[in-house]
């Protein structure tokens, strides 16, 4: 088992970028530097690649396999699937932030002028579950 | 965002086109001092310029992740525009832009 420590690493490294990722969802530095995985994914890939290069045995190959999936899977999924196209907002920084009314959890209307001269206000629009 | 921003006198809104009941049991697992607000038809969104067409999962129009920060007078002083969804703006940095607004 031990000659097979490069797959090991390998697959580790392709895991644990995996679970790495969704357990610091919720830290900016992780959440907002997607790459990151991409490059585990890619080492992970280059080790394996390797080990099977000087011996290709199943343990080299699926350690392989799994990373270049991973990469391909991944690279998807950060520059296909999540990209958001840049197009023009109807605001500008420094002008005055369009007017609405929307209901609240309760039902109740809230409209952006009532916290005129109240306090700041941060809109996040979000995807909500889809 | 919700404990950077929680003392600094701000009020937060989230808009989505989710129906409120599934936005309220996100407030209520966050124990967020959101208020979120229901923009079903993305009427606002659009109005704001911030539909992503055909971005949802089954196609739909989805508003682009986007954070907006509003003075109290009603300008825009501060913007987050995401060119991926899986990136969001650090709370902290959300939270300076609140604290730089004049009083």
């Amino acid at each position: 088992m031990i000659r097979y420590w490069p797959a090991l690493v390998s697959v580790w490294l392709s895991l644990g970028a995996i679970a790495g990722y969704f357990a610091f969802l919720r830290v900016p530095a992780v959440r907002n530097r997607p790459e990151l995985y991409l490059v585990a994914f890619a080492l992970a890939a280059l080790i394996a690649g390797v080990a099977s290069w000087r011996a290709a045995r199943w343990p080299n190959l699926a350690a392989l396999a799994l990373s270049a999936v991973l990469l391909v899977l991944g690279g998807y999924f950060n520059f296909v699937l999540a990209r958001v196209p840049a197009t023009a907002t109807t605001f500008k920084i420094g002008e005055p932030a369009p007017d609405f009314t929307l209901p609240d959890a309760t039902g109740a209307p809230v409209s952006l002028a009532s916290f005129r001269d109240r306090t700041p206000v941060v809109l996040v629009f979000y995807r909500g579950y889809w | 965002m919700l404990t950077e921003l929680g003392d600094a006198g701000v009020q937060i809104l989230g808009i989505s086109p989710d129906p409120n009941e599934r936005s309220q049991e996100l407030a209520e697992r966050l124990r967020a001092r959101y208020r979120f607000l229901a923009d079903r038809d993305l009427a606002v969104t659009r109005r704001y310029g911030l539909v992503h067409v055909g971005g949802g999962s089954k196609g739909q129009d989805v508003p682009r992740p986007t954070t907006v920060v509003v003075d109290r007078r009603g300008i825009v002083r501060w913007l987050a525009l995401a060119d991926s969804f899986q990136v969001r703006p650090d709370p902290k940095a959300v939270a300076r832009a609140v604290r730089a607004l004049s009083p």
